[in-house]
């Protein structure tokens, strides 16, 4: 049966999770201590920053709970101050969890992409500890397949929902490929670098356009891999600009239509994008008139972010169906595992039975010629596996629809196995 | 096996087509792609059939009246949209594909095909003609949804708001933009030699290049709104926006071509009234 113990984002608050996590160089001992302690035979840890959870195999009677007295007993805990924190999931509870959260629905932001690779490592880890075994292994690709799966076919990986990542979203919906396009910066700020860089990353120039604070603007532009200009070029560099990130601390505004005006015939239409995270804002609201030019100030990246979440949270709903979908087939086939021992044994059993049948015959009449021999062969085999089939089937079918324990307690009184 | 029985075959296979990009639109997901395009390359192999099939039973190329005129065009849409969608992979315009060449073929299954015996369609013009011009509305076709689907993003980035599903499904501005500027190179050079055959094949008809028909007009008119946006587009840089409209006025110049071109060949089977 696979087990889950652990906490998330969801139950407990980040000093909790802090004190329950696992560092990377004590991840081995850690598995192996699992393994002997927790009454598991394989092991595995998923430590993010948002969640840690303990994964286990066991063929025996052994329940989650093994598991979260184990985490608190690592970790030199008390298990009564932390139960309202933890959660643990037995069999076909734990199976859905690790499906939900590989798939990423089980996310502080639904969708992210991060936990596929953490999960990845996190096997890979118990993989180098030795410590995984058939059991979680299976479960590891049949959750990796799920969630690239819902990833492909859903949107719930789909649109930037922080306001950095939603002015690069724009950037790219309005100029397609970011390399070679120039971002002019006005005003060096936090906020203004943060984006900057997400543009930078995706193949743009910065320029820095520096006033009072030159040095800064230097600095910074040196950072990015770009060129400082002096604030008194803004004209000129809205010529070449095709992103212009602007966020400086000025009362009144800095960039005017009769500025874009200017730099419009020296363009050649080209589109020009201003994004305007300044409060008080940079821009005159009115160049928003202006035939191919798009102007998103703090308010509109938010607004684009909330339909961007919207978008996912129903995007997450196709992909809670999908899960749930991978998630039975998996169950199916572990259940019809359950029967596998049993039909093995009654194939043998046959097997034994027809032999040594066989044996008898020999000695009653005596040496038979190769057809002879062939033909006795061939009946008997057939005789032995039609009996058997419609047995097979049947248990294949009743253990995938969870009767597999019950029916194979019946077939092994019945006979005499 | 008939044309018109290979026909419906066709319809029903870009019935999925039509599906793929209702469910598209409504809940942003890509539903089975491969068996989509899959199904529009067989719709595609079937309707090439009944074209063939079709030139059988006329005796002569299938391109005229309504029910060839309708189908052809329908076949020259999704061969030119198969080329760019395997090249660009932009679903959405399988948006304003998929119910175009679907509605197409309908109108061609539900009317009467029309034989004729005039001699001018024994011509070698007629097939040469027709597929250049053809194959230019197709293209043309394709850089008016490329440039619809610029302003209907646009539209949505001047918002500052994601409004409509357009928003996620349409590509970036300034792809509708290139398939679109590309689309109209493309159709406009079949255009020209649709233009230049036209005129030959008049001339070795009739004796004489210009019949002062309303078809003739509205070809000449489309090539030169085109002209004039290629020569934008080249000199100034033009694009966007402006492109997008211009492209769309040439557009609807096409489809009046291409509906005074049925109207007349369907009214006339009769003698002198084509090309």
């Amino acid at each position: 049966m696979i087990l889950i113990a652990g906490l998330s984002h969801r139950t407990a608050p980040l000093p909790v999770r802090e004190a329950l996590a696992f560092a990377r160089e004590g991840l081995p001992e850690a598995l192996h201590r699992m393994t002997s302690e927790a009454g598991v035979s394989e092991a595995m840890i998923l430590s993010t920053c948002n969640r840690v959870e303990l994964y286990g195999w066991s063929s025996e009677a052994t329940s989650a709970a093994a598991l979260r007295s184990f985490l608190c007993a690592f970790h030199g805990r008390a298990e009564g101050d932390l139960s309202p924190y933890l959660y643990g999931f037995d069999g076909d509870e734990a199976v859905r969890h690790a499906f939900r959260v590989t798939a990423s629905l089980d996310s502080m932001v639904i969708g992210e992409p991060q936990i596929l690779g953490q999960v990845k490592q996190a096997y890979q880890m118990a993989a180098e500890a030795g410590t995984l075994g058939s059991a979680l292994g299976t479960l590891r690709d049949r959750c990796l397949t799920a969630a690239k799966r819902t990833r492909s076919d859903t949107g719930i990986g789909q649109n930037a929902v922080s306001v950095s990542s939603v002015a690069v979203e724009l950037a790219r919906k309005i100029f397609e490929d970011l390399r070679g396009r120039n971002v002019l910066m006005v005003g060096a700020g936090k906020m203004t670098e943060l984006a900057a860089r997400q543009l930078v990353k995706g193949g743009a120039r910065a320029t820095v356009l520096g006033g009072r604070t030159f040095a800064r603007a230097t600095e910074l532009a040196a950072a990015l891999g770009g060129t400082a200009a002096p604030f008194e070029s803004l004209r000129d560099q809205l010529v070449a600009a095709d992103i212009v990130i602007s966020g400086t601390g000025a009362p009144g505004t800095v960039i005017g239509p009769e500025d874009v005006e200017h730099a419009r015939k020296a363009r050649r239409h080209r589109p020009l994008f201003l994004i305007d995270i300044a409060v008080p804002r940079d821009v005159d609201p009115s160049v928003r008139s202006l035939d191919g030019v798009f102007l998103y100030d703090l308010d509109d990246l938010r607004s684009v972010a909330d339909s961007n979440l919207k978008e996912r949270r129903k995007q997450a709903a196709a992909a809670e169906a999908m899960v749930d979908r991978e998630v039975r087939e998996f169950l199916g086939w572990q259940r019809s595992l359950e029967v596998v021992p049993l039909v093995v044994e009654l194939r043998r059993r046959g097997d034994e039975i027809r032999r040594a049948e066989m044996e008898k015959v020999r000695k009653r009449l005596g040496p038979l010629s190769p057809e002879q021999e062939q033909a006795l062969e061939s009946a008997t085999s057939a005789i032995v596996n039609k009996l058997l089939h419609a047995p097979t089937v049947n248990l294949k079918e009743m253990s995938r629809n969870g009767h597999g324990a019950e029916v194979v307690g019946i077939v092994r009184k019945l006979l005499g196995l | 096996m008939t044309s018109q029985f290979c026909l419906l075959a066709a319809l029903v296979l870009y019935t999925i087509g039509v599906l793929h990009v209702v469910v598209l639109a409504l809940s942003r997901r890509r539903v089975l792609p491969l068996l989509t395009v899959t199904a529009t390359l067989a719709g595609f192999a079937v309707h090439t059939a009944a074209l063939s099939q079709r030139w059988t039973e006329a005796g002569h190329f299938p391109a005229v009246g309504l029910h060839d005129s309708a189908s052809f065009l329908a076949w020259a849409i999704v061969l030119v949209y198969l080329a760019t969608y395997l090249r660009t992979r932009v679903d959405a315009l399988g948006l304003a594909v998929y119910p175009a060449a679907f509605a197409l073929v309908l109108v061609a299954t539900l009317t009467p095909a029309q034989d004729s015996v005039d001699p001018i369609l024994k011509s070698l013009f007629l097939p040469i003609h027709t597929l250049l011009a053809f194959f230019g509305y197709a293209a043309l076709f394709v850089a008016f949804a490329m440039g619809l689907l610029y302003l209907i993003q646009e539209r949505e980035l001047k918002a500052r708001s994601p409004r409509t599903t357009f928003y996620y499904l349409v590509p970036s501005l300034e792809r509708c933009d290139t398939i679109s500027g590309r689309s109209v190179a493309v159709g406009f050079g079949f255009l020209t030699l649709a233009i230049v055959t036209g005129l030959l094949w008049s001339y070795s008809a009739r004796g004489r290049y210009w019949s002062w028909d309303a078809k003739e007009w509205s070809a000449l008119l489309a090539w030169l709104i085109y002209v004039v946006l290629i020569l934008a587009r080249f000199r100034t840089g033009w694009g966007g926006r402006r492109a997008a409209l211009v492209g769309i006025a040439g557009f609807a110049a096409v489809v009046f071509t291409f509906v005074w071109m049925t109207v007349t060949s369907t009214a006339a089977a009769a003698p002198g009234g084509l090309p």
